[in-house]
């Protein structure tokens, strides 16, 4: 069950609240460790580092600031699990900085590549545009494209 | 901007997923306190998102579970304020409750960076040690040959 729902007050305006009570760590890790692992096995493919960062992910403090996020705890911990493996990746790429190709050729700018790169690359929407020659809304509008097709 | 046209921008998804600006991040507030729609959409879309991420999830080593509990509980612990002698047990006790036993089933170990060399350096004298002893016993071997070679020589005129 979403933990988002609509409340309709008396001036008619529809208002976003959460109506969940604050889940403690183990109860977020029981819930999305699995998924939070993945993420990060998908940005960081070492499972000995993966590991760490999964722990890093649920012993930092912003995790107990979900609780108090406008969205959900998943969204809450992709996020989280996305930044702590990026930052991660970042550090053990210090020797080959972002700018560089690294080896990939990019033959098409399809939602799906351009998704990659941002997401599990780490790659932020400017640089991503920049790098495909593309402009930034166009890069945006790739993710959007990429969840509706993820999604049909 | 109209809502479908916002909606389709993308500035959603990159808002969800932690890769917008401050900008975008405003923008977005404002929008979903001032359009229904978006913030139907939202609620949609972290549905979605959610089950996108959950195909791949990968369940992790039961180690680590229990190193997260340890870690919240310290935490916890640490939230609770600073630690005073009026706090303590006064038959000095400790509670095993308070303590998590972990069985720890990794078979990395972390050495100092100093045994790199120190391991390449006793492999090299290991193996200096090992021609030169080999170089010596064929040299004794040799000479021992050589010794009774010239014993044979010195006795054979005799006859």
């Amino acid at each position: 069950m979403n933990e988002l729902e609509r409340v309709n007050d008396n001036s008619g305006q529809q208002v976003v609240t959460k109506n969940s009570v604050p889940l403690t760590t183990i109860e977020v890790y029981d819930q999305y460790g699995a998924m939070a692992y993945g993420i990060i096995l998908q940005i960081v493919p070492q499972p000995h580092l993966a590991q760490e960062i999964l722990v890093s992910v649920f012993s930092s403090p912003l995790l107990q600031s979900c609780n108090s996020y406008p969205f959900t705890f998943a969204v809450c911990v992709i996020k989280l699990a996305r930044a702590k493996a990026v930052e991660a990746k970042r550090k053990l790429m210090t020797l080959a900085p972002f700018s560089g190709d690294n080896g990939h050729s990019i033959k098409e700018n399809t939602p799906e590549v351009i998704f990659d790169l941002a997401f599990r690359q780490g790659y932020s929407p400017d640089e991503v545009a920049e790098k495909l020659k593309i402009s930034k809304s166009e890069v945006l509008k790739a993710f959007h494209e990429f969840f509706k097709s993820t999604n049909a | 901007m109209k809502t479908q046209q916002f909606i389709e921008s993308g500035i959603l998804e990159s808002y969800l997923l932690g890769m917008s600006t401050d900008e975008e991040q405003h923008q977005v507030n404002q929008m979903v306190m001032t359009h229904s729609e978006i913030s139907e959409y939202l609620v949609r879309f972290e549905k979605n998102i959610q089950n996108y991420f959950l195909q791949s999830a990968v369940p992790p080593p039961a180690d680590v579970r229990e190193i997260v509990q340890f870690r919240s509980n310290k935490t916890d612990v640490t939230k609770k304020g600073n630690h005073t002698y009026y706090d303590m047990p006064k038959d000095n006790t400790v509670k095993k409750d308070n303590y998590l036993d972990i069985e720890v089933n990794d078979t990395y170990i972390k050495v100092h960076k100093w045994w790199r060399p120190a391991f390449v350096a006793v492999f090299i004298l290991s193996k200096v040690f090992l021609i030169t002893g080999l170089y010596y016993y064929f040299k004794a071997a040799s000479q021992e040959d050589e010794i009774q070679k010239l014993r044979t020589e010195i006795a054979s005129p005799k006859r």
